[in-house]
């Protein structure tokens, strides 16, 4: 409020000196221009001018924001701050490399690219956020006000900051197109000037702008389709795939011209660093994702709906029960296919037990023991298993009564009993033991290493390579470690995908033997009759479970975290807390009846 | 995407508020925006913050549960896992890939699994159990080393300006 006052205050003065300046200079001259050239020839009266301008400049982008933006969110007018310090700080070092062009209009243009580029900032942030608060307001207000002509009319309302911000969006387009454009043409005609840092300043926006168009035009499709759109994670990722590369070209260039006219540009290396990241980021998403749902959709067994009947069964991505449209992983743990597709866009491992997918490709059959004969002939040869993810591990954070060890117990148990001949040490030890106080750390076998196949080919690629991080702020670098690091980069990225190939080949020829496998010995397996064995074992698993929480949780009520207690027993000067907790809840009871 | 969220979210509140876990409290700000909850956390025992009632905001991304909430104590906090100004900084908020720190393995990240009752809980063990290995508050992880005492003293006088007895 205070600050809000003195804003005011200082706008207000500065309107009061300015027309105190014009009309001391209208007195003295009576005339317009003899009056405009004794204003500029006066140091305190330009002073005031020019201070005028700057709170004209403030007005102006103000009302600009209410009218695109309304009120602000704290976030992002805190996004907005950061950035704009980034910016600012940015462009200070551009002009110690045009200070011979400094002048008021490079002021000005500078001024007018800070508040376009808070713009897009503005406009990313707020399509990032429609992605939900439209959806949100619908809903409630659907179910609250169930008459269909209420429905229609806040259907209107909320299609107004809708049509602002498509008009903006058009807008910035348009400027940046323009500024681009006239930047180009004054170095063409007048040679490299600082106009080349604004035209490339505004390519890069017009790439952004471009990239928040089209995640707009994602989330209308979204808001307005009314089932699920799963396609969009797959528009998005590519998206970003596409504007990411476009602006690493954008700034390879730039970087490249600069060189060239003038001096390394070392104002643009942290964008460009950041860039870069970015695009490498976007590019192994793209890759690992497409590979982790590409196993899903060919490799990993559905889930019958009778499967799922059986068993309790809730997907933990969206908490909702499945009955159909299951897959299951190599882990033996059951997700939606839906749910797993969206994660596998972020990440390639087992939501559950952090198995990595793209490491154990290889689907998970029934548990059953493999034939005898062939078991024997190839115990020998069974290939060194990979090294274990620290799966075993606990959190720091937390105490273990609240580690979700349920499914990783039940996937030490399935290892355990899926390779019943070449069991580990570790697993059969999980049987042995009465109640395991905790899971056993790296009981956790792969079980595509459980059954017999011929082993893999001596070669198997390398994990990702790790590339070295440059120092944080590039000092000490010189140009040429810089551009070397740039061509480090892709050649990082070529040979990442190279890899990504070739673990591809080997997959698809495990996949080819596997197939083969099963037709040569299919009957054979079908027939046995070790099925039911695995609800019984997780059954006793869980048992042995709960057991070992209870046990778990005596002493850790000694020392550890408060026990169970009724809220009655709340002592003396608690009162206060107990009286709060008793209004949240009453507030919470009305909404919660609204939510169902 | 975001309706994804939001179906978890409630089915996530009704399991807060059906089945509330002894000293937390959580819940959506408003009903009009679900993505922003508040919660109220009480200090576990036989620490020096028994007692304290310490509000918290969490902040939903819109591909929640695929990616972690933000939590933040809206009140004034001193524990080296808390930055100075109130974010919190346990491994099962970051998901894999951003590591503030650099000391927390993959393997106790965000994920699906988890959700807010585990956030919440964690955070209270994170109470009763700082980590000074990843500090997100040097001074406070510095003094709960090396000056246990004064370190309590300070939790102590936060828990009394939680309560409104100062
Ligand atoms: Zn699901
Ligand atoms: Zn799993």
């Amino acid at each position: 409020m205070q600050t809000k006052m003195r804003a005011l205050l200082f706008a207000l003065g500065s309107f009061l000196l300015t027309s105190a300046v014009v009309g001391h200079a209208y007195y003295q001259r009576k005339q317009f221009y003899p009056s405009v050239v004794f204003i500029t020839k006066s140091n305190p009266s330009m002073a005031v001018m020019y201070t005028q301008g700057f709170v004209l400049v403030l007005l102006v982008g103000k009302l600009m924001r209410k009218l695109f933006f309304g009120q602000l969110h704290a976030a992002e007018f805190e996004h907005l701050i950061e950035r704009s310090w980034y910016a600012v700080t940015e462009t200070c070092l551009a002009f110690t490399v045009f200070r011979d062009d400094f002048s008021p209009k490079f002021v000005a243009l500078f001024t007018l690219l800070l508040f376009l580029k808070s713009f897009h900032w503005l406009a990313e942030d707020r399509v990032d956020f429609m992605e939900r608060s439209p959806v949100i307001t619908w809903v409630f207000h659907l179910r609250i006000l169930c008459k269909i002509l209420v429905q229609k009319f806040l259907r209107k309302i909320h299609l107004i900051p809708r049509v602002i911000l498509s008009a903006l969006l058009t807008l910035l387009g348009a400027l940046d197109y323009l500024f681009v454009n006239s930047a180009y043409h004054s170095t063409l005609s007048k040679g490299p000037s600082v106009q080349l840092v604004f035209g490339f300043e505004y390519a890069i926006l017009l790439t952004i702008t471009t990239n928040i168009s089209i995640k707009y035009i994602l989330h209308t499709i979204d808001i307005e389709s009314e089932n699920p759109w799963e396609a969009k994670a797959v528009y998005l990722l590519h998206t970003e795939l596409i504007v990411g590369f476009l602006k690493v070209v954008l700034y390879g260039l730039f970087m490249l011209i600069m060189a060239r006219i003038h001096t390394f540009p070392l104002f643009a290396i942290r964008p460009m660093y950041l860039t870069t990241r970015a695009f490498k980021r976007a590019l192994q998403d793209v890759i690992m994702s497409r590979r982790a749902i590409r196993n899903m959709n060919h490799l990993y067994p559905d889930v019958t709906p009778e499967e799922l009947a059986n068993s309790d069964s809730t997907c933990i991505i969206c908490r909702e029960e499945m009955t159909s449209g299951a897959k299951r992983l190599p882990c033996n743990h059951i997700f939606h296919t839906l749910c797993l597709r969206s994660w596998f866009q972020r990440q390639q491992t087992c939501p559950t037990c952090r198995l990595d997918v793209l490491q154990t490709a290889q689907p998970q059959a029934p548990p059953r023991p493999p034939p005898p004969a062939a078991n024997n002939a190839q115990a020998d040869a069974r290939p060194a298993p990979p090294p274990a993810q620290p799966m075993g591990h606990r959190p720091f954070h937390m105490p273990h009564v609240w580690m979700p060890a349920a499914p990783r117990q039940g996937n030490a148990g399935d290892a355990s009993s899926d390779s019943t001949a070449g069991a580990s040490a570790s697993s059969s030890s999980t049987q042995a033991g009465p109640i395991p106080m905790m899971p056993p750390p790296f009981a956790f076998s792969f079980p595509a290493h459980g059954f017999p196949f011929p082993p893999p080919p001596p070669f198997f690629p390398p994990p990702p390579i790790s590339v070295p991080l440059p120092p944080a702020n590039f000092e000490g670098m010189t140009r040429e470690e810089l551009e070397a690091l740039v061509g480090v980069e892709e050649e990082n990225i070529r040979n990442r995908i190279r890899c990504l190939r070739n673990i591809q080949c080997f997959l698809d020829a495990a996949v080819l033997q596997m197939h083969q496998y099963s037709t040569a010995t299919g009957r054979h397996i079908f027939t046995s009759n070790d099925e039911p064995t695995l609800p019984n074992f997780e059954g006793l698993l869980k048992n042995l479970q709960e057991e070992a929480r209870k046990v778990d949780k005596e002493p850790e009520g000694a020392a550890g975290f408060s026990p169970p207690q009724a809220p009655e027993e709340i002592p003396e000067e608690d009162k206060e807390a107990a009286e709060l907790r008793k209004l949240r809840l009453q507030r919470f009871s009305p909404n919660d009846d609204s939510a169902k | 995407m975001a309706r994804y969220a939001l179906r978890r979210l409630m089915a996530e509140y009704k399991q807060l508020t059906v089945n509330p876990p002894e000293g937390i409290i959580a819940g959506p700000m408003n009903e009009e925006n679900f993505f922003e909850w508040e919660a109220l956390i009480t200090g576990p025992e036989d620490t020096p913050f028994e007692g304290g009632v310490f509000p918290a905001k969490l902040q939903f991304p819109s591909d929640y549960p695929l990616s972690p909430p933000k939590m933040q104590f809206t009140c004034e906090m001193f524990h080296p896992n808390i930055y100075p100004d109130g974010r919190v900084c346990i491994s099962i908020l970051h998901s894999p890939g951003d590591d503030p720190t650099g000391y927390e393995s993959s393997s106790e990240r965000w994920s699906p699994v988890q959700s807010v009752e585990k956030i919440l809980l964690s955070v209270v063990s994170m109470l009763a159990e700082p980590n000074d290995e990843s500090a997100a508050n040097l001074d406070a992880a510095k003094m709960w080393r090396d000056d246990r005492q004064q370190f309590n003293q300070i939790a102590q006088k936060l828990v009394r300006h939680t309560l409104g007895l100062q």
